[in-house]
C-alpha cells in the first residue's frame, strides 16, 4: 500500500484510560481516548550526514522524491511496505522514529540494482538501502542478521588463515547463532560424506578441521587486512557517533 | 530622418532598446521616472544575476554607463510621460519636466513592481523582523554585509525559503507564475550556503520551475553540490516561539503536519504588474490584459505590438520576465518600433 493510503491514526498512537476523571467528569474507557500528535517538530540534520558517511549512502542528498526507485523495486512488488523513496525522505528530514518503525523491512533489499538504473539523479538507492541497514545495526536498532554473522565467520577465518574451512565455518556459525550442531540435516550430511567419500579425502578433511592450515606467508597479508578493517570500523563509528568515537581515539 | 523613438523606462529592456537603436544610427529618448537608470536590478540592489553570475552593478551598470555616454540616447531622469497623442510615425509626447517631443514610435519598458508580502500576513512579513524577502537577501549579499538575521545581526543556522509568495494565489488575485523566483531562490540558497557553510537551507515549494537550462545550473546544483533541501509543502503560517520563527504547514510527502523552528524565513516574492500600469495605460492609450500587465497584441507577427499601433512593449511590463529575455525583447521591440516610425522602410 503506498504511504499516502495508509491510515493516519495508528493503533499504537491511541491511548485510553480504564479509569479517568478530568475536572470531576468521568471519562473512563473510550471517552478518554487520546491520539498522539503526528506533528514533526524539528529536523534532525545529523541523520542524513551519518548515513551519507557510510558506504553506499554518499549520494542520498540528490534525491528529489520522484519515486522511480520504489516503482522499479523488486521487493516493493512483493511487499508494498518496502518503499526506498519514503525512507530516503525520512532520512533526509531526520524523522528517525518513522524510519525505525520499518527496521525489519529495510534490510530485505535484494540488491538487484533496478533502482540504480531507474534513478534519474544517480542517488544509487541500492547503496542507500545498504548504508541504512548498516546504520540501523551500528546504532543498535537491529541485531546482527544471521547472514552478517555468517559473513563475519568467513571473514575472520580468511583474515586469520587465508582460507575458509567448511567444518570450522559450520561449527562457529551454529555456535554464534545459538544452534545445536546435532541438526538432522547435518547428521544426514555427515553420514552421506562418510559412506561415499574416499578415505584419503576424509582424512584430509578431518586433518584440516583440526589443524586449520594457513596460506604460506600469510602473516603480512593478515596484518594489512586487520589494519584496513580497523580503519574502516573506526571511520564508520566516527560517522555514526562522532563524539564517542572521537574520544576513544584520543 | 526619422523622429526619435520614445522609450519609457530605463531598466534592462529600455537600456537594450535604446542601445539597439543607437547601433543602427537612430536616436532615442530614454525617459526614467527614478533618479538613475538600471531598473529593478540596480534600484533594488540585486546581487549576482541569473544565469551569468555577474554582479548586477557590473552587468547592468555597464549597460547604464553605455547609455549615459551615448550621444544618440537622450536620457531624461526623474521624468515621466504625461501625454501621448498622434499616430504611428508622428506622435507627440508631453513630459513631466514641461518639455515635449516629436517621436515616431514608443516602447513601453516600464517593468514590474515587487509583490509586497504584507499582503500575505499569515507568513509573518512585517510582524517578525527575521522574515525577509528575496530582495532583502539580495541586498544583504550585494552590500557585502552578508546574510544576517535583521533582529540581532546573528548568522542564521537554519533558513527557510518560501516560494510563490505573491504568485499562483487566487486568494490575493495573483494567478500567474512569476517565472524567476524558483531559480533566484536556488541561487540565493547556494549563496547563503557559500557564505555560511553551517547554515541549513530549506526551500518550501509547490512546484519547482527552474525552466530550461536552469534545471542543472540551479536546481540540480543546489541539491547536489550545496545540499539544499526541497520540501513539497505550502506553508500555512509563520509564527514565533519568542526566540525563533516557527514555520507551520504540511509535509505532503509524509502527510504529516510540521512546526519547524527557523532563524530566518525568506519570501520569494513575485512580480506584480507595475503599480503605475493604469496611468501608463491611459497616457499611452494601450489596453491591459486581465492581470494588469500591458496587453500584447501579437505574439508572432510584430514583436511587442500593443493595442495601439506604433506603441510597443518589452520586458516585464507585459508579464513576469527574466533579465536576459527582457534585453532580447528590448532589441526586438526596437526593430519593430523603427519600422513603425519609418513607414518608408516598410514600403521600400
Amino acid at each position: 500500500m503506498p504511504i499516502h493510503e495508509q491510515s493516519l491514526i495508528r493503533p499504537e498512537n491511541l491511548t485510553t484510560h480504564e479509569e479517568k476523571i478530568i475536572d470531576g467528569i468521568d471519562v473512563s474507557g473510550h471517552w478518554s481516548t487520546f491520539i498522539e500528535s503526528r506533528v514533526v517538530t524539528d529536523y534532525n540534520e545529523q541523520m542524513e550526514d551519518e548515513i551519507a558517511a557510510l558506504p553506499g549512502g554518499e549520494f542520498i542528498h540528490r534525491c528529489w522524491q520522484c519515486g522511480s526507485c520504489t516503482n522499479s523495486c523488486t521487493v516493493n512488488a512483493v511487499n508494498p511496505e518496502f518503499n526506498p523513496r519514503f525512507w530516503i525522505y525520512l532520512i533526509r528530514m531526520g524523522i528517525e522514529s518513522e524510519l525505525i518503525r520499518d527496521k525489519d523491512i529495510i534490510w530485505q533489499c535484494v540488491s538487484c540494482n533496478k533502482c540504480t538504473y531507474a534513478c534519474p539523479r544517480d542517488v544509487y538507492p541500492e547503496g542507500v538501502m545498504k548504508a541504512t541497514s548498516h546504520w540501523l545495526e551500528l546504532k543498535g536498532h537491529t541485531p546482527q542478521s544471521p547472514s552478517a554473522i555468517f559473513d563475519e565467520v568467513c571473514t575472520d577465518q580468511i583474515v586469520d588463515t587465508g582460507k575458509i574451512e567448511d567444518g570450522r565455518t559450520l561449527r562457529r556459525f551454529m555456535q554464534k547463532t545459538g544452534q545445536s550442531l546435532l541438526q538432522d540435516w547435518i547428521v544426514a550430511m555427515i553420514k552421506q560424506l562418510v559412506s561415499h567419500l574416499p578415505v584419503s579425502l576424509l582424512a584430509k578433511m578431518g586433518l584440516s578441521t583440526l589443524i586449520a592450515p594457513r596460506t604460506s606467508g600469510w602473516s603480512g597479508a593478515r596484518r594489512a587486512l586487520k589494519r584496513y578493517i580497523e580503519e574502516q570500523q573506526t571511520e564508520q563509528q566516527m560517522a555514526v557517533n562522532p563524539v564517542v568515537a572521537g574520544e576513544e581515539k584520543h | 530622418m526619422t523622429n526619435p523613438i520614445l522609450i519609457a523606462g530605463g531598466g534592462p529592456a529600455g537600456l537594450a532598446a535604446s542601445h539597439a537603436l543607437s547601433c543602427l544610427g537612430f536616436k532615442s529618448i530614454l525617459v526614467e521616472k527614478e533618479d538613475r537608470l538600471g531598473g529593478a536590478p540596480i534600484l533594488s540592489g540585486y546581487a549576482k544575476l541569473v544565469p551569468s553570475g555577474e554582479w548586477a552593478r557590473d552587468a547592468i551598470g555597464g549597460m547604464v554607463e553605455r547609455a549615459m555616454n551615448d550621444p544618440l540616447i537622450d536620457v531624461r531622469l526623474n521624468t515621466t510621460v504625461t501625454s501621448f497623442s498622434g499616430e504611428s510615425g508622428r506622435f507627440s509626447a508631453g513630459l513631466s519636466d514641461g518639455s515635449g517631443a516629436d517621436t515616431g514610435a514608443a516602447i513601453l519598458c516600464t517593468g514590474f513592481t515587487h509583490f509586497d508580502p504584507v499582503n500575505k500576513p499569515e507568513w509573518g512579513f512585517g510582524t517578525f523582523e527575521d522574515v525577509v524577502t528575496t530582495t532583502q537577501v539580495e541586498q544583504m549579499i550585494s552590500s557585502g554585509q552578508g546574510v544576517r538575521c535583521p533582529s540581532d545581526q546573528r548568522k542564521p543556522k537554519r533558513v527557510a525559503i518560501l516560494l510563490c509568495v505573491g504568485s499562483r494565489d487566487r486568494q490575493i488575485g495573483r494567478e500567474w507564475c512569476s517565472k524567476i523566483c524558483c531559480t533566484v531562490s536556488a541561487n540565493i540558497a547556494m549563496e547563503i550556503r557559500e557564505e555560511l557553510p553551517d547554515c541549513h537551507v530549506y526551500i518550501y515549494y509547490m512546484d519547482i520551475r527552474t525552466f530550461g537550462l536552469y534545471e542543472t545550473k540551479y536546481y540540480w546544483k543546489s541539491q547536489e553540490e550545496f545540499k539544499i533541501k526541497y520540501i513539497k509543502a505550502r506553508i500555512a503560517e509563520v509564527t514565533s516561539d519568542g526566540e525563533r520563527l516557527i514555520v507551520k504547514g504540511e509535509d505532503t510527502l509524509v502527510k504529516r503536519p510540521i512546526t519547524i523552528p527557523f532563524d530566518m524565513v525568506v519570501h520569494a516574492i513575485g512580480m506584480d504588474p507595475n503599480t503605475d500600469n493604469r496611468s501608463i495605460s491611459s497616457v499611452f492609450g494601450v489596453t491591459l490584459e486581465p492581470n494588469g500587465y500591458v496587453d500584447q497584441l501579437s505574439v508572432y507577427g510584430t514583436v511587442g505590438a500593443t493595442s495601439r499601433p506604433g506603441v510597443f512593449v518589452a520586458g516585464s511590463a507585459k508579464g513576469p520576465e527574466t533579465i536576459d529575455d527582457s534585453i532580447a525583447q528590448g532589441h526586438a521591440a526596437a526593430v519593430a518600433a523603427l519600422a513603425a516610425a519609418n513607414p518608408a522602410a516598410e514600403t521600400a
